[in-house]
Protein backbone atom coordinates (compact mmCIF):
# COMPACT_ATOMS: atom_id res chain seq x y z
CA UNK A 1 0.00 0.00 0.00
CA UNK A 2 0.93 3.44 -0.79
CA UNK A 3 2.29 5.62 2.10
CA UNK A 4 1.01 8.78 0.25
CA UNK A 5 -2.41 7.49 0.82
CA UNK A 6 -1.75 6.45 4.50
CA UNK A 7 -1.14 9.87 5.25
CA UNK A 8 -4.29 11.35 3.89
CA UNK A 9 -7.91 11.84 5.56
CA UNK A 10 -10.54 9.68 4.14
CA UNK A 11 -13.48 11.46 2.98
CA UNK A 12 -16.73 10.21 4.89
CA UNK A 13 -18.76 10.76 1.35
CA UNK A 14 -21.63 12.22 3.80
CA UNK A 15 -21.57 15.04 1.31
CA UNK A 16 -22.45 12.71 -2.10
CA UNK A 17 -26.31 12.83 -3.56
CA UNK A 18 -27.60 9.55 -3.44
CA UNK A 19 -31.07 8.92 -5.01
CA UNK A 20 -31.62 5.12 -4.67
CA UNK A 21 -33.90 3.19 -7.22
CA UNK A 22 -35.39 0.22 -4.67
CA UNK A 23 -35.99 -3.39 -6.20
CA UNK A 24 -39.54 -4.32 -4.65
CA UNK A 25 -38.33 -7.69 -3.49
CA UNK A 26 -36.13 -5.42 -1.21
CA UNK A 27 -38.27 -2.82 -0.47
CA UNK A 28 -38.74 -4.84 2.90
CA UNK A 29 -34.87 -3.54 3.85
CA UNK A 30 -35.43 -0.13 2.85
CA UNK A 31 -38.63 0.07 5.34
CA UNK A 32 -36.29 -1.17 7.97
CA UNK A 33 -34.16 1.83 7.62
CA UNK A 34 -36.99 4.23 8.19
CA UNK A 35 -36.40 3.23 12.16
CA UNK A 36 -32.84 2.52 11.33
CA UNK A 37 -33.18 -1.13 11.66
CA UNK A 38 -31.08 -3.38 9.35
CA UNK A 39 -33.42 -6.22 8.25
CA UNK A 40 -31.39 -9.30 6.27
CA UNK A 41 -33.47 -11.77 4.78
CA UNK A 42 -33.35 -15.35 6.18
CA UNK A 43 -33.71 -18.61 5.11
CA UNK A 44 -36.40 -20.71 7.53
CA UNK A 45 -35.64 -23.96 5.80
CA UNK A 46 -31.58 -23.83 6.13
CA UNK A 47 -30.66 -21.57 8.83
CA UNK A 48 -29.02 -18.95 6.85
CA UNK A 49 -28.73 -15.07 6.28
CA UNK A 50 -28.13 -13.95 2.88
CA UNK A 51 -27.42 -10.26 1.72
CA UNK A 52 -28.24 -8.65 -0.75
CA UNK A 53 -31.96 -9.58 -0.71
CA UNK A 54 -33.22 -11.78 -3.40
CA UNK A 55 -36.67 -12.79 -4.48
CA UNK A 56 -35.89 -16.39 -3.47
CA UNK A 57 -33.84 -18.69 -0.89
CA UNK A 58 -30.57 -18.95 -2.78
CA UNK A 59 -30.17 -22.01 -0.71
CA UNK A 60 -33.83 -23.51 -1.22
CA UNK A 61 -34.29 -21.52 -4.76
CA UNK A 62 -38.19 -21.55 -2.55
CA UNK A 63 -40.09 -17.99 -1.97
CA UNK A 64 -41.74 -19.08 0.87
CA UNK A 65 -38.52 -20.06 2.79
CA UNK A 66 -37.63 -16.36 3.22
CA UNK A 67 -38.49 -14.02 5.74
CA UNK A 68 -36.79 -10.48 7.06
CA UNK A 69 -35.43 -10.82 10.55
CA UNK A 70 -33.60 -7.56 12.28
CA UNK A 71 -29.92 -8.21 13.08
CA UNK A 72 -27.79 -6.06 15.25
CA UNK A 73 -25.50 -4.69 12.07
CA UNK A 74 -22.16 -5.65 14.36
CA UNK A 75 -19.36 -7.24 12.54
CA UNK A 76 -15.59 -6.82 11.63
CA UNK A 77 -14.31 -5.46 8.11
CA UNK A 78 -13.21 -8.33 5.83
CA UNK A 79 -11.90 -6.45 3.04
CA UNK A 80 -11.51 -2.98 2.04
CA UNK A 81 -10.75 -0.58 -0.93
CA UNK A 82 -9.46 2.96 -0.55
CA UNK A 83 -11.11 4.58 -4.01
CA UNK A 84 -8.50 7.65 -5.41
CA UNK A 85 -10.59 8.48 -8.48
CA UNK A 86 -14.75 7.73 -7.94
CA UNK A 87 -17.37 7.10 -9.80
CA UNK A 88 -19.05 10.67 -11.38
CA UNK A 89 -21.62 10.90 -8.20
CA UNK A 90 -18.59 10.46 -6.21
CA UNK A 91 -16.24 13.25 -7.76
CA UNK A 92 -14.57 15.50 -5.62
CA UNK A 93 -15.32 13.18 -2.37
CA UNK A 94 -11.92 11.20 -3.18
CA UNK A 95 -10.22 9.36 -1.35
CA UNK A 96 -12.87 7.45 -0.02
CA UNK A 97 -12.98 3.75 1.42
CA UNK A 98 -15.37 1.09 0.59
CA UNK A 99 -15.63 -1.89 3.23
CA UNK A 100 -16.64 -5.37 2.83
CA UNK A 101 -18.30 -5.85 6.40
CA UNK A 102 -18.75 -9.81 7.58
CA UNK A 103 -21.76 -9.21 9.67
CA UNK A 104 -22.15 -11.19 12.78
CA UNK A 105 -25.13 -13.28 11.24
CA UNK A 106 -22.70 -14.24 8.56
CA UNK A 107 -23.19 -12.08 5.04
CA UNK A 108 -21.09 -9.60 3.96
CA UNK A 109 -22.13 -6.30 3.66
CA UNK A 110 -20.44 -3.40 1.25
CA UNK A 111 -20.71 -0.12 2.64
CA UNK A 112 -18.69 3.21 3.29
CA UNK A 113 -17.05 3.80 6.56
CA UNK A 114 -17.62 6.94 8.56
CA UNK A 115 -15.58 8.63 12.00
CA UNK A 116 -12.56 5.99 10.83
CA UNK A 117 -9.20 7.38 9.87
CA UNK A 118 -7.28 5.90 7.00
CA UNK A 119 -4.41 4.48 10.06
CA UNK A 120 -7.23 2.88 11.63
CA UNK A 121 -9.06 1.43 9.36
CA UNK A 122 -7.71 -2.25 8.99
CA UNK A 123 -9.13 -5.76 8.00
CA UNK A 124 -10.40 -7.81 11.23
CA UNK A 125 -11.59 -4.18 13.04
CA UNK A 126 -14.36 -4.54 14.40
CA UNK A 127 -17.47 -1.94 13.24
CA UNK A 128 -21.27 -1.27 14.32
CA UNK A 129 -24.09 0.38 12.43
CA UNK A 130 -23.69 4.29 11.34
CA UNK A 131 -27.05 5.48 10.05
CA UNK A 132 -26.95 7.85 7.18
CA UNK A 133 -30.24 9.74 6.29
CA UNK A 134 -31.45 10.39 2.85
CA UNK A 135 -33.93 12.34 0.89
CA UNK A 136 -36.76 10.08 0.79
CA UNK A 137 -37.13 9.36 4.65
CA UNK A 138 -34.75 5.77 4.60
CA UNK A 139 -31.47 5.77 5.85
CA UNK A 140 -28.22 4.26 4.11
CA UNK A 141 -26.07 1.73 6.11
CA UNK A 142 -22.66 2.92 7.07
CA UNK A 143 -20.15 1.44 8.91
CA UNK A 144 -17.97 2.94 12.07
CA UNK A 145 -15.45 1.61 14.09
CA UNK A 146 -17.00 -0.29 17.15
CA UNK A 147 -14.19 1.31 19.81
CA UNK A 148 -16.23 0.15 22.54
CA UNK A 149 -16.33 -3.79 21.36
CA UNK A 150 -14.06 -5.69 23.69
CA UNK B 1 -19.40 -36.21 -32.87
CA UNK B 2 -17.89 -34.81 -30.15
CA UNK B 3 -15.58 -30.70 -29.62
CA UNK B 4 -12.84 -32.23 -31.47
CA UNK B 5 -14.68 -33.37 -34.48
CA UNK B 6 -14.41 -29.28 -35.10
CA UNK B 7 -11.41 -26.78 -36.55
CA UNK B 8 -11.23 -23.32 -36.53
CA UNK B 9 -9.70 -22.64 -39.96
CA UNK B 10 -8.93 -18.92 -39.86
CA UNK B 11 -8.51 -16.10 -37.53
CA UNK B 12 -8.60 -12.44 -38.47
CA UNK B 13 -7.89 -9.36 -36.29
CA UNK B 14 -8.02 -5.71 -36.76
CA UNK B 15 -5.38 -3.60 -35.39
CA UNK B 16 -6.71 -2.14 -31.67
CA UNK B 17 -7.61 1.15 -31.37
CA UNK B 18 -7.87 4.11 -28.72
CA UNK B 19 -11.53 4.70 -30.17
CA UNK B 20 -12.74 3.51 -33.30
CA UNK B 21 -12.33 5.59 -36.50
CA UNK B 22 -15.29 3.85 -37.88
CA UNK B 23 -18.55 2.19 -37.08
CA UNK B 24 -18.78 -1.23 -35.43
CA UNK B 25 -20.20 -3.23 -38.88
CA UNK B 26 -17.17 -1.91 -40.88
CA UNK B 27 -14.77 -3.65 -38.53
CA UNK B 28 -17.23 -6.71 -39.05
CA UNK B 29 -16.97 -6.12 -42.64
CA UNK B 30 -13.44 -6.02 -42.79
CA UNK B 31 -13.31 -9.26 -40.35
CA UNK B 32 -15.64 -11.12 -42.64
CA UNK B 33 -13.51 -10.27 -46.15
CA UNK B 34 -10.23 -11.24 -44.33
CA UNK B 35 -11.81 -14.42 -43.44
CA UNK B 36 -13.13 -15.45 -46.51
CA UNK B 37 -10.18 -13.99 -48.72
CA UNK B 38 -8.02 -16.49 -46.37
CA UNK B 39 -9.93 -19.61 -46.94
CA UNK B 40 -11.46 -18.99 -50.34
CA UNK B 41 -15.11 -19.72 -48.43
CA UNK B 42 -17.71 -18.38 -51.10
CA UNK B 43 -19.74 -15.64 -48.60
CA UNK B 44 -22.96 -17.61 -49.03
CA UNK B 45 -21.36 -21.29 -47.25
CA UNK B 46 -21.50 -19.23 -43.83
CA UNK B 47 -24.74 -20.94 -42.68
CA UNK B 48 -24.02 -19.73 -39.02
CA UNK B 49 -23.71 -16.76 -36.76
CA UNK B 50 -21.79 -16.93 -33.08
CA UNK B 51 -21.34 -13.61 -31.80
CA UNK B 52 -19.96 -12.35 -28.33
CA UNK B 53 -22.72 -10.71 -26.34
CA UNK B 54 -19.82 -8.52 -24.88
CA UNK B 55 -20.54 -5.52 -26.70
CA UNK B 56 -21.33 -1.74 -25.23
CA UNK B 57 -22.36 -0.51 -28.73
CA UNK B 58 -24.75 -3.56 -29.38
CA UNK B 59 -25.72 -3.56 -25.78
CA UNK B 60 -29.02 -1.62 -25.91
CA UNK B 61 -30.62 -3.81 -29.21
CA UNK B 62 -31.95 -7.23 -28.30
CA UNK B 63 -31.61 -8.01 -32.02
CA UNK B 64 -27.75 -7.59 -31.98
CA UNK B 65 -27.04 -10.41 -34.04
CA UNK B 66 -29.48 -11.19 -36.57
CA UNK B 67 -29.24 -7.11 -37.12
CA UNK B 68 -25.40 -7.75 -37.91
CA UNK B 69 -26.53 -10.78 -39.96
CA UNK B 70 -28.84 -8.72 -42.57
CA UNK B 71 -26.12 -5.97 -42.30
CA UNK B 72 -23.31 -8.49 -43.89
CA UNK B 73 -26.03 -10.05 -45.91
CA UNK B 74 -25.74 -13.61 -44.05
CA UNK B 75 -28.61 -15.98 -44.27
CA UNK B 76 -27.77 -18.43 -41.30
CA UNK B 77 -29.30 -22.08 -39.65
CA UNK B 78 -27.55 -20.77 -36.53
CA UNK B 79 -28.11 -17.11 -34.86
CA UNK B 80 -26.33 -16.82 -31.89
CA UNK B 81 -25.30 -14.30 -28.98
CA UNK B 82 -23.45 -15.50 -26.13
CA UNK B 83 -23.49 -13.86 -22.86
CA UNK B 84 -21.22 -15.16 -20.68
CA UNK B 85 -19.29 -12.21 -20.48
CA UNK B 86 -15.66 -11.76 -21.01
CA UNK B 87 -15.89 -15.98 -21.47
CA UNK B 88 -17.97 -15.26 -24.66
CA UNK B 89 -15.52 -15.63 -27.08
CA UNK B 90 -14.26 -18.97 -25.96
CA UNK B 91 -17.71 -19.87 -25.30
CA UNK B 92 -18.71 -19.05 -28.94
CA UNK B 93 -16.01 -21.93 -30.11
CA UNK B 94 -18.00 -24.21 -28.05
CA UNK B 95 -21.26 -23.28 -29.04
CA UNK B 96 -20.26 -23.36 -32.19
CA UNK B 97 -18.85 -26.41 -32.17
CA UNK B 98 -22.12 -28.07 -30.64
CA UNK B 99 -24.11 -26.44 -33.37
CA UNK B 100 -22.21 -28.02 -36.24
CA UNK B 101 -22.35 -31.14 -34.33
CA UNK B 102 -26.08 -31.00 -34.30
CA UNK B 103 -26.38 -30.18 -37.90
CA UNK B 104 -27.62 -26.48 -37.43
CA UNK B 105 -24.79 -25.48 -39.62
CA UNK B 106 -21.65 -26.38 -41.14
CA UNK B 107 -20.10 -23.17 -41.34
CA UNK B 108 -19.74 -20.75 -38.80
CA UNK B 109 -18.47 -17.24 -38.33
CA UNK B 110 -17.62 -16.22 -34.65
CA UNK B 111 -17.34 -12.42 -34.73
CA UNK B 112 -16.14 -10.42 -31.69
CA UNK B 113 -16.78 -6.49 -33.11
CA UNK B 114 -17.36 -4.11 -30.22
CA UNK B 115 -16.83 -0.21 -30.40
CA UNK B 116 -17.77 0.45 -26.89
CA UNK B 117 -15.12 3.66 -26.50
CA UNK B 118 -16.94 4.97 -29.60
CA UNK B 119 -20.45 4.18 -28.86
CA UNK B 120 -21.25 2.52 -25.60
CA UNK B 121 -24.62 1.49 -24.72
CA UNK B 122 -24.21 -0.51 -21.75
CA UNK B 123 -26.52 -0.08 -19.30
CA UNK B 124 -25.93 -2.10 -15.79
CA UNK B 125 -28.86 -0.12 -13.74
CA UNK B 126 -31.35 -3.37 -13.92
CA UNK B 127 -28.68 -5.36 -11.39
CA UNK B 128 -27.29 -5.12 -7.77
CA UNK B 129 -25.37 -2.34 -8.59
CA UNK B 130 -28.36 0.31 -8.20
CA UNK B 131 -29.03 -0.57 -4.52
CA UNK B 132 -26.18 -1.99 -3.04
CA UNK B 133 -22.68 -0.64 -4.39
CA UNK B 134 -23.32 2.57 -6.83
CA UNK B 135 -24.50 4.29 -3.53
CA UNK B 136 -20.98 3.57 -1.85
CA UNK B 137 -19.29 4.72 -4.74
CA UNK B 138 -17.58 1.50 -5.40
CA UNK B 139 -16.46 1.96 -8.88
CA UNK B 140 -17.23 -1.42 -10.59
CA UNK B 141 -14.60 -3.85 -11.30
CA UNK B 142 -11.43 -1.84 -10.37
CA UNK B 143 -12.97 -1.17 -7.07
CA UNK B 144 -14.21 -4.98 -6.97
CA UNK B 145 -10.79 -6.09 -7.75
CA UNK B 146 -9.73 -3.79 -5.13
CA UNK B 147 -11.32 -5.51 -2.22
CA UNK B 148 -10.38 -9.45 -3.98
CA UNK B 149 -6.59 -7.93 -3.81
CA UNK B 150 -7.07 -6.96 -0.26
CA UNK B 151 -8.59 -9.77 1.17
CA UNK B 152 -5.80 -11.93 -0.56
CA UNK B 153 -3.26 -10.29 0.64
CA UNK B 154 -4.45 -10.38 4.21
CA UNK B 155 -4.64 -14.39 3.35
CA UNK B 156 -1.39 -15.45 2.46
CA UNK B 157 0.29 -12.01 1.97
CA UNK B 158 1.25 -10.47 -1.23
CA UNK B 159 4.36 -9.33 -3.29
CA UNK B 160 3.33 -6.75 -5.25
CA UNK B 161 6.68 -6.49 -7.44
CA UNK B 162 5.80 -10.32 -8.48
CA UNK B 163 2.58 -8.56 -9.69
CA UNK B 164 4.61 -5.94 -11.98
CA UNK B 165 6.61 -8.68 -13.34
CA UNK B 166 3.61 -9.98 -14.96
CA UNK B 167 2.37 -6.70 -16.22
CA UNK B 168 5.98 -6.29 -17.68
CA UNK B 169 5.86 -9.42 -19.57
CA UNK B 170 2.92 -8.46 -21.41
CA UNK B 171 3.76 -5.20 -22.29
CA UNK B 172 7.08 -6.96 -23.77
CA UNK B 173 4.65 -9.16 -25.65
CA UNK B 174 2.65 -6.14 -26.92
CA UNK B 175 5.92 -4.40 -28.17
CA UNK B 176 6.14 -7.13 -30.40
CA UNK B 177 2.60 -6.99 -31.87
CA UNK B 178 1.70 -4.42 -34.34
CA UNK B 179 -2.00 -4.84 -33.65
CA UNK B 180 -1.79 -3.96 -29.67
CA UNK B 181 -3.32 -0.59 -29.29
CA UNK B 182 -0.14 2.23 -30.38
CA UNK B 183 -0.71 4.03 -26.77
CA UNK B 184 -0.14 0.76 -24.34
CA UNK B 185 2.96 -0.11 -26.69
CA UNK B 186 5.66 1.45 -24.51
CA UNK B 187 7.84 -0.56 -22.12
CA UNK B 188 7.67 -0.69 -18.80
CA UNK B 189 9.39 -1.62 -15.76
CA UNK B 190 8.44 -3.15 -12.61
CA UNK B 191 8.97 0.20 -10.40
CA UNK B 192 6.65 1.69 -13.38
CA UNK B 193 4.28 -0.52 -12.25
CA UNK B 194 4.51 -0.02 -8.37
CA UNK B 195 4.89 3.57 -9.25
CA UNK B 196 1.70 3.47 -11.38
CA UNK B 197 -1.24 5.87 -10.22
CA UNK B 198 -3.75 4.34 -7.32
CA UNK B 199 -7.50 4.01 -8.96
CA UNK B 200 -8.76 1.73 -6.12
CA UNK B 201 -6.00 0.97 -3.72
CA UNK B 202 -4.41 -1.37 -3.92
CA UNK B 203 -5.41 -1.52 -7.63
CA UNK B 204 -2.52 0.45 -9.07
CA UNK B 205 -3.23 1.96 -13.32
CA UNK B 206 -1.31 -0.98 -14.41
CA UNK B 207 -3.07 -3.61 -12.94
CA UNK B 208 -5.92 -2.41 -15.22
CA UNK B 209 -7.25 -2.89 -18.78
CA UNK B 210 -8.16 -0.33 -20.62
CA UNK B 211 -11.08 -0.26 -22.96
CA UNK B 212 -10.51 0.07 -26.79
CA UNK B 213 -11.78 -0.32 -29.65
CA UNK B 214 -11.79 -3.53 -32.41
CA UNK B 215 -13.08 -6.42 -33.94
CA UNK B 216 -11.71 -10.16 -34.65
CA UNK B 217 -13.43 -13.50 -36.15
CA UNK B 218 -13.12 -17.33 -36.67
CA UNK B 219 -14.36 -19.30 -38.97
CA UNK B 220 -15.23 -22.86 -37.79
CA UNK B 221 -16.06 -25.96 -39.73
CA UNK B 222 -15.83 -29.90 -38.88
CA UNK B 223 -12.75 -30.86 -39.50
CA UNK B 224 -14.22 -33.43 -42.04
CA UNK B 225 -15.08 -30.02 -44.02
CA UNK B 226 -12.05 -28.86 -43.28
CA UNK B 227 -9.86 -31.84 -44.86
CA UNK B 228 -12.67 -31.96 -48.17
CA UNK B 229 -11.98 -27.97 -48.50
CA UNK B 230 -8.10 -28.83 -48.51
CA UNK B 231 -7.98 -25.80 -45.56
CA UNK B 232 -4.68 -26.56 -43.98
CA UNK B 233 -3.06 -25.53 -40.23
CA UNK B 234 -6.56 -26.06 -38.72
CA UNK B 235 -6.83 -25.72 -34.73
CA UNK B 236 -8.69 -27.90 -32.80
CA UNK B 237 -11.03 -27.25 -29.47
CA UNK B 238 -10.36 -30.52 -27.52
CA UNK B 239 -11.85 -29.29 -23.99
CA UNK B 240 -13.55 -26.61 -22.88
CA UNK B 241 -16.01 -26.10 -19.63
CA UNK B 242 -17.76 -23.03 -18.34
CA UNK B 243 -18.52 -22.35 -14.91
CA UNK B 244 -21.12 -19.15 -13.98
CA UNK B 245 -21.96 -18.57 -10.73
CA UNK B 246 -19.49 -20.53 -8.74
CA UNK B 247 -21.17 -21.24 -5.55
CA UNK B 248 -24.29 -19.00 -5.96
CA UNK B 249 -26.23 -21.05 -3.81
CA UNK B 250 -23.63 -20.09 -0.71
CA UNK B 251 -23.47 -17.47 0.86
CA UNK B 252 -19.99 -16.51 2.35
CA UNK B 253 -17.92 -17.98 0.06
CA UNK B 254 -13.53 -17.99 -0.21
CA UNK B 255 -13.04 -15.01 -2.57
CA UNK B 256 -9.59 -16.44 -3.39
CA UNK B 257 -11.49 -19.23 -5.13
CA UNK B 258 -13.10 -19.35 -8.32
CA UNK B 259 -15.14 -21.36 -11.10
CA UNK B 260 -11.95 -22.15 -12.90
CA UNK B 261 -11.12 -24.33 -10.42
CA UNK B 262 -13.99 -26.45 -11.62
CA UNK B 263 -14.07 -25.75 -15.35
CA UNK B 264 -10.49 -26.41 -15.69
CA UNK B 265 -10.40 -29.55 -14.29
CA UNK B 266 -13.09 -30.38 -16.70
CA UNK B 267 -11.16 -29.23 -20.08
CA UNK B 268 -8.21 -30.25 -19.52
CA UNK B 269 -9.52 -33.59 -18.36
CA UNK B 270 -11.35 -33.49 -21.31
CA UNK B 271 -8.18 -32.88 -23.65
CA UNK B 272 -6.50 -35.54 -21.89
CA UNK B 273 -3.66 -33.20 -20.60
CA UNK B 274 -2.39 -31.65 -17.19
CA UNK B 275 -1.59 -29.13 -16.27
CA UNK B 276 2.05 -29.53 -16.70
CA UNK B 277 1.84 -30.04 -20.04
CA UNK B 278 0.41 -26.47 -21.17
CA UNK B 279 2.60 -25.25 -23.54
CA UNK B 280 1.27 -21.69 -23.53
CA UNK B 281 -1.05 -20.03 -21.40
CA UNK B 282 -3.73 -17.24 -22.95
CA UNK B 283 -5.49 -16.27 -19.44
CA UNK B 284 -8.35 -13.83 -19.16
CA UNK B 285 -6.67 -10.30 -17.60
CA UNK B 286 -8.56 -7.62 -16.88
CA UNK B 287 -6.60 -7.26 -13.87
CA UNK B 288 -2.89 -8.39 -13.30
CA UNK B 289 -3.81 -10.34 -9.95
CA UNK B 290 -6.45 -11.83 -11.77
CA UNK B 291 -3.85 -13.77 -13.82
CA UNK B 292 -1.86 -15.09 -10.25
CA UNK B 293 -5.29 -16.41 -9.36
CA UNK B 294 -5.81 -18.44 -12.49
CA UNK B 295 -2.56 -20.30 -11.84
CA UNK B 296 -3.27 -21.46 -8.76
CA UNK B 297 -7.05 -22.16 -9.75
CA UNK B 298 -5.69 -23.97 -12.62
CA UNK B 299 -3.39 -25.90 -10.27
CA UNK B 300 -0.32 -24.45 -11.63
CA UNK B 301 0.67 -24.16 -8.40
CA UNK B 302 -1.18 -24.55 -4.69
CA UNK B 303 -3.16 -22.27 -3.53
CA UNK B 304 -1.35 -18.91 -2.01
CA UNK B 305 1.26 -19.84 -4.15
CA UNK B 306 1.09 -17.79 -7.01
CA UNK B 307 3.38 -15.21 -5.94
CA UNK B 308 6.25 -17.70 -5.98
CA UNK B 309 5.23 -19.75 -8.72
CA UNK B 310 5.48 -16.13 -10.87
CA UNK B 311 9.17 -15.66 -9.06
CA UNK B 312 9.56 -19.11 -10.44
CA UNK B 313 8.75 -18.59 -14.07
CA UNK B 314 9.54 -17.00 -17.26
CA UNK B 315 6.64 -15.84 -18.91
CA UNK B 316 8.17 -14.33 -22.10
CA UNK B 317 7.40 -16.30 -25.61
CA UNK B 318 10.50 -17.73 -25.35
CA UNK B 319 10.55 -18.61 -21.58
CA UNK B 320 9.41 -21.74 -19.86
CA UNK B 321 5.59 -20.81 -19.55
CA UNK B 322 4.38 -17.79 -22.58
CA UNK B 323 1.89 -16.01 -21.17
CA UNK B 324 -0.66 -13.70 -23.06
CA UNK B 325 2.03 -13.44 -26.33
CA UNK B 326 0.26 -10.85 -27.85
CA UNK B 327 0.30 -8.39 -24.58
CA UNK B 328 -3.21 -9.79 -23.25
CA UNK B 329 -5.86 -7.16 -22.93
CA UNK B 330 -4.05 -5.40 -20.15
CA UNK B 331 -1.43 -4.47 -22.76
CA UNK B 332 -2.88 -4.83 -25.98
CA UNK B 333 -6.20 -3.20 -25.14
CA UNK B 334 -9.80 -4.53 -24.20
CA UNK B 335 -10.99 -4.81 -27.39
CA UNK B 336 -13.01 -6.90 -29.91
CA UNK B 337 -15.32 -8.69 -26.98
CA UNK B 338 -12.31 -9.73 -25.10
CA UNK B 339 -11.45 -12.22 -27.88
CA UNK B 340 -7.37 -11.34 -28.21
CA UNK B 341 -6.57 -13.58 -26.11
CA UNK B 342 -8.30 -16.55 -27.75
CA UNK B 343 -6.79 -15.40 -31.82
CA UNK B 344 -3.39 -14.94 -30.45
CA UNK B 345 -3.73 -18.62 -29.12
CA UNK B 346 -4.61 -20.06 -32.52
CA UNK B 347 -2.04 -17.79 -34.18
CA UNK B 348 0.77 -19.02 -32.00
CA UNK B 349 -0.40 -22.42 -32.53
CA UNK B 350 -0.89 -22.42 -36.53
CA UNK B 351 3.07 -20.89 -35.90
CA UNK B 352 1.88 -17.43 -37.30
CA UNK B 353 3.89 -15.86 -33.75
CA UNK B 354 5.98 -13.93 -35.76
CA UNK B 355 8.61 -11.87 -33.83
CA UNK B 356 6.84 -13.39 -30.38
CA UNK B 357 6.25 -17.23 -32.27
CA UNK B 358 6.36 -19.57 -29.32
CA UNK B 359 8.47 -22.37 -29.68
CA UNK B 360 6.47 -24.97 -28.15
CA UNK B 361 3.05 -25.52 -30.02
CA UNK B 362 1.72 -28.91 -28.97
CA UNK B 363 -1.48 -26.71 -27.19
CA UNK B 364 -2.51 -23.72 -25.81
CA UNK B 365 -4.68 -23.29 -22.74
CA UNK B 366 -7.61 -19.96 -23.54
CA UNK B 367 -9.49 -18.73 -20.30
CA UNK B 368 -12.07 -16.06 -19.92
CA UNK B 369 -13.55 -14.51 -16.91
CA UNK B 370 -16.91 -12.76 -16.94
CA UNK B 371 -19.06 -10.24 -15.27
CA UNK B 372 -18.05 -8.74 -11.38
CA UNK B 373 -20.85 -10.02 -9.24
CA UNK B 374 -21.33 -8.66 -5.64
CA UNK B 375 -18.59 -9.14 -3.19
CA UNK B 376 -16.76 -12.47 -4.47
CA UNK B 377 -14.49 -12.34 -7.60
CA UNK B 378 -16.04 -12.71 -10.92
CA UNK B 379 -19.52 -14.35 -12.15
CA UNK B 380 -18.14 -16.69 -14.93
CA UNK B 381 -15.26 -18.52 -15.93
CA UNK B 382 -14.22 -20.74 -18.77
CA UNK B 383 -11.57 -22.76 -20.40
CA UNK B 384 -10.76 -24.47 -23.60
CA UNK B 385 -7.52 -26.16 -24.87
CA UNK B 386 -6.82 -25.41 -28.45
CA UNK B 387 -4.08 -28.12 -30.46
CA UNK B 388 -2.88 -28.03 -34.07
CA UNK B 389 -4.35 -30.33 -36.23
Amino acid sequence: MSEAIMAKALNDTLGVKRTIKHFDFSEPYWEGTKQKKLLIQYCKATGKYQHFPRPVSIFTGRRRDIEWREVSGKGVVFSYTITERGTPAFRGAEPYAVVSVTLDVGVNFIANIVNCKAEELKIGIKVKPYWHPLDDGTHLLMFQPDRDAA
Amino acid sequence: MSLRDNAIVAYAETKVMEKSDRDVWVLAGEILEELLDKTGIAKDEIDGLVMAGLTGTGAANPFWAQTTADVLGLEVGFCEQVHTGGCSAAGCVARAAAAIDYGMCDVAFLLFADTHVLEDRTDHSHSYRREWTDPYGLMGPPGAFGLLTRAYEAKYGLDYRMLGKLAVTQRNHALLNENACEKLRVPITIDDYMNSRIIADPIRLLDCVMRTDGAAGLLMMSRKRAKEKGLSKCIIPIGYAERTNFKGGENLVDVTKSGHEICGKKALGAAGIGIKDVASFHPYDDFIIAIMLQFEAFGFCKAGEGVQFIRDHDFSYNGDLPLNTGGGQISAGQAACSSHNLVEAVRQLRGEGGQRQVKDTRNALVTGIGWINYGRNWGSSAALVLVPE
